[in-house]
C-alpha cells in the first residue's frame, strides 16, 4: 500500500491542491493576535466575529463555560468582549474558527473528536505554560489549538488513506502519527508544516505544527514545542485523543523533551504530575460538554 | 447579566464577589491534598464546598474559616478529616467501580507483567487488594482474571489476597452476598455466569470465591504485612488517605518491599503519592495512573503489542 500510494500522495500533499481556503474570520484573527494590544479596537474584534453568525453563536457558548473563567452569563459578543477582554475573546473566536476547517463529510472521523482534542490541548497547554512559568501562555493556547492542522489537510486531500491510517491506529492501539507514517508515508506533522507555510503562520506556530511528535527535531522554539508535545500526550492518555485508546504506558518524568524543559524551568524537576493530571481531568469533562453544546449549532 | 444558578451552597461558599471559588476553599483543598493526597480540581470544587457545608451544619460552625480551624486543631482535626473524606470519596464501594483503571490493568499492565514474568519458572500471578472493604474489588479482579484465562492468561494461575482492618467487612466479603446497588455495573452476562440470584440478592459463585483469600489485617502491623511477599500487583484504593504522614510512608515502604521488581501499585481515583515516596514513580496508562518501582527503567520502554 505504501509504495503505490506514496509518490502521488506526497505530491498532492505537497501542493495541498484540495485544501480549502482558510475560513474567513480565522486569518484576520490570527493576524490580529500578533498586534500589540494598544493598536486593537474593540469594535474590530466584535465586527470580525459578527461577520459569521454561527461563529458568533458558538463563541457565546464557549464564553459561558467555566473553562474560560466565566461564572456569569453573557448574551452578546460586545458584552463578552467587555467582560473578558479582547485577548480572551480572540482566543475563543480562533477556537471556534478551527472547527470550520473540517470538511463536511469526513467519513469515519468525527469532527467533534478532533475539536475536543484541539480545544482540550489548547487549554492544557495554557495551564501547563502558566504552571512552569512560560512567558506567553496565550501563545501556548493558540499552539495547542492549531497543532494538528495537518490532520485537517489529510482529511481534505487523502480521506481514504487517512481513514486507513486511523483504522490501523484504532485496531492496534497505536499513536496516530505512527499509523500515518505506515499507511500514508508521512505524518500529520510533515503535512501540517506545508499548511503552516501556505497560511504564513508565525515560525513558532509552524515549529509546533511540524515537530510536536518529534520535539527534538526542532532547533527553534523548543520550549513551546515541548509544552505542546507533553500537553498533547497528556490529553491522549486522558481519553481526549482521536476517539480511540492508545494502549501504552507513559512516564512523563522520562519523556525526552522534559529534560530540555527542566533546564529552562527547574521547578519541573519536582513537578507534581499526578496533581496536574487531576486538574486536567476536570477540564476535559467540561470540554466534552461545551463542545457538544457548541457543535449542535449549524456550522 | 444573570448569575449562573449553581448549587446554592456552593454559591454561598464562593468568594465575596459570588464569582470565583473563595480563598478559604482553596486553602482547604490544599490542606486535604497535603495530608491525604486527594485532589479536588477547580471545576469540581463545588463537591468539596457541598461536603464542607454539610459538615459545618452538623458541627454548627458558621464559616469556612472556623471549619478550617476545627480541621487543623490537634484535638478534633484527625477525626473530622476522616468524616470529611467519607463525604468526598463516596464511601460506598461497588463492582467495576473504576472501569478505566480496570481496562488499563487488563490491556496494558497485564501484558507487561506477563512479559516480565517470562523468565520465571512459575506462570502464576499474586495480587493484593489492600483495604478490600466488603469484597467488591477483589471479586471484580477475580472475575476479570478468570475471563483472561481463556485469552492473555492462558496457562496461568493466580491468587488474590484481600485484606481489611474491619472484621465485619471481611465477614460480609466471605459471605459474598450483594444487593442491587453495588452490583449495578455488572453486565447481565457476568451476572448470569458468576452469580446466583436469590430474591433481590446476588450470591457469588464458588469459582469466583475460590480465587480470593480474605483475612483481617492492619496495614501498620508489620509482621503480618511482611508475609505478603512477591506480589505482581497491589490495589489500595482510598485507604492511604486515612493515614497520617509517618504511618502512610511506612505502609508505602512495605508495599515497595512486597512488590516484585516489575510490580504495579494502583491507588484510588484522584489519589496521589506525591511527596510520600521516592521509591515509586508515577506512570500514565489510558485514563488511569499507577505507580511502578522508580529504579525499574525497563518498564518504561515501549512494548510491541
Amino acid at each position: 500500500m505504501k509504495n503505490s500510494l506514496q509518490p502521488t500522495l506526497r505530491e498532492r500533499l505537497a501542493r495541498l491542491d484540495q485544501m480549502p481556503s482558510i475560513p474567513v474570520a480565522l486569518l484576520p484573527l490570527l493576524r490580529s493576535l500578533e498586534q500589540p494590544l494598544d493598536r486593537l479596537e474593540m469594535q474590530e474584534i466584535v465586527d470580525l466575529i459578527l461577520q459569521d453568525g454561527s461563529l458568533a453563536a458558538q463563541c457565546l457558548h464557549l464564553v459561558n463555560s467555566p473553562l474560560f473563567g466565566q461564572w456569569q452569563t453573557v448574551d452578546s459578543i460586545r458584552g463578552a468582549v467587555a467582560l473578558l477582554g479582547m485577548q480572551r475573546m480572540r482566543d475563543i473566536a480562533v477556537s471556534c474558527s478551527v472547527l470550520k476547517l473540517m470538511p463536511n463529510n469526513s467519513a469515519d472521523f468525527d469532527p467533534v473528536v478532533f475539536w475536543e482534542h484541539s480545544l482540550a490541548c489548547a487549554l492544557v497547554c495554557r495551564h501547563f505554560a502558566q504552571r512552569v512559568g512560560f512567558s506567553d501562555p496565550r501563545k501556548a493556547y493558540l499552539s495547542g489549538l492549531l497543532h494538528d492542522i495537518g490532520i485537517v489537510a489529510h482529511l481534505w486531500i487523502e480521506p481514504k488513506g487517512f481513514q486507513a491510517a486511523l483504522r490501523l491506529a484504532r485496531t492496534e492501539g497505536l499513536p496516530l502519527h505512527q499509523a500515518e507514517q505506515t499507511v500514508l508515508g508521512q505524518t500529520h506533522c510533515e503535512t501540517g508544516k506545508i499548511v503552516a507555510v501556505r497560511w504564513r503562520l508565525n515560525p513558532d506556530l509552524a515549529a509546533v505544527v511540524g515537530c510536536h511528535h518529534e520535539p527534538a527535531s526542532t532547533d527553534t522554539h523548543r520550549g513551546l514545542v515541548a509544552i505542546v508535545s507533553l500537553s498533547d500526550l497528556l490529553c491522549r492518555m486522558n481519553g481526549l485523543g482521536y476517539g480511540y485508546v492508545e494502549q501504552q504506558q507513559v512516564s512523563f518524568a522520562e519523556e525526552p523533551c522534559l529534560a530540555f524543559l527542566v533546564k529552562e524551568y527547574p521547578s519541573l524537576k519536582i513537578f507534581d504530575w499526578a496533581r496536574f493530571t487531576f486538574e486536567v481531568e476536570a477540564y476535559l469533562e467540561e470540554v466534552q460538554r461545551v463542545v457538544a453544546l457548541t457543535y449542535s449549532i449549524a456550522r | 447579566m444573570a448569575q449562573k444558578t449553581g448549587s446554592p451552597v456552593a454559591a454561598a461558599i464562593a468568594g465575596a464577589s459570588g464569582a470565583r471559588p473563595g480563598p478559604e476553599l482553596i486553602q482547604l483543598r490544599e490542606l486535604i491534598y497535603q495530608t491525604t493526597g486527594i485532589f479536588q480540581p477547580n471545576l469540581k470544587l463545588h463537591l468539596l464546598a457541598d461536603a464542607c457545608s454539610s459538615r459545618m451544619q452538623a458541627l454548627d460552625l458558621p464559616t469556612l474559616g472556623r471549619y478550617y480551624e476545627f480541621l487543623t486543631a490537634p484535638t478534633s482535626g484527625h477525626a473530622e478529616l476522616s468524616a470529611l473524606l467519607n463525604r468526598i470519596t463516596v464511601g460506598e464501594t461497588c463492582f467495576f467501580r473504576n472501569q478505566p483503571q480496570l481496562d488499563a490493568l487488563c490491556n496494558v499492565v497485564l501484558p507487561r507483567i506477563v512479559r516480565a514474568r517470562q523468565p520465571m519458572p512459575k506462570r502464576h500471578l499474586r495480587i493484593w487488594s489492600a483495604g478490600c472493604s466488603t469484597g467488591e474489588e477483589p471479586y471484580t479482579l477475580s472475575l476479570l482474571l478468570l475471563e483472561e484465562l481463556t485469552g492473555r492468561l492462558q496457562g496461568w494461575t493466580f491468587e488474590i489476597f484481600a485484606t481489611d482492618i474491619n472484621e465485619n467487612s471481611i465477614a460480609h466479603a466471605v459471605q459474598g452476598v450483594y444487593g442491587c446497588q453495588t452490583t449495578q455495573n455488572l453486565s447481565s452476562d457476568f451476572r448470569d455466569r458468576y452469580f446466583t440470584t436469590n430474591e433481590d440478592r446476588l450470591q457469588i459463585n464458588g469459582d469466583l470465591k475460590a480465587c480470593v483469600q480474605f483475612s483481617r489485617l492492619n496495614l501498620l502491623d508489620e509482621a503480618s504485612v511482611a508475609q505478603l511477599k512477591d506480589l505482581d500487583l497491589i490495589l489500595c484504593c482510598n485507604v492511604l488517605i486515612y493515614f497520617g504522614g509517618t504511618s502512610k510512608r511506612r505502609v508505602v515502604q512495605h508495599f515497595y518491599e512486597n512488590l516484585l521488581p516489575h510490580g504495579y501499585l494502583f491507588l484510588g481515583h484522584s489519589e496521589s503519592l506525591y511527596g510520600v515516596s521516592k521509591d515509586f514513580q508515577l506512570v500514565h496508562l489510558p485514563s488511569a495512573i499507577a505507580y511502578v518501582k522508580s529504579e525499574n527503567k525497563s518498564l518504561m520502554a515501549p512494548m510491541e503489542l
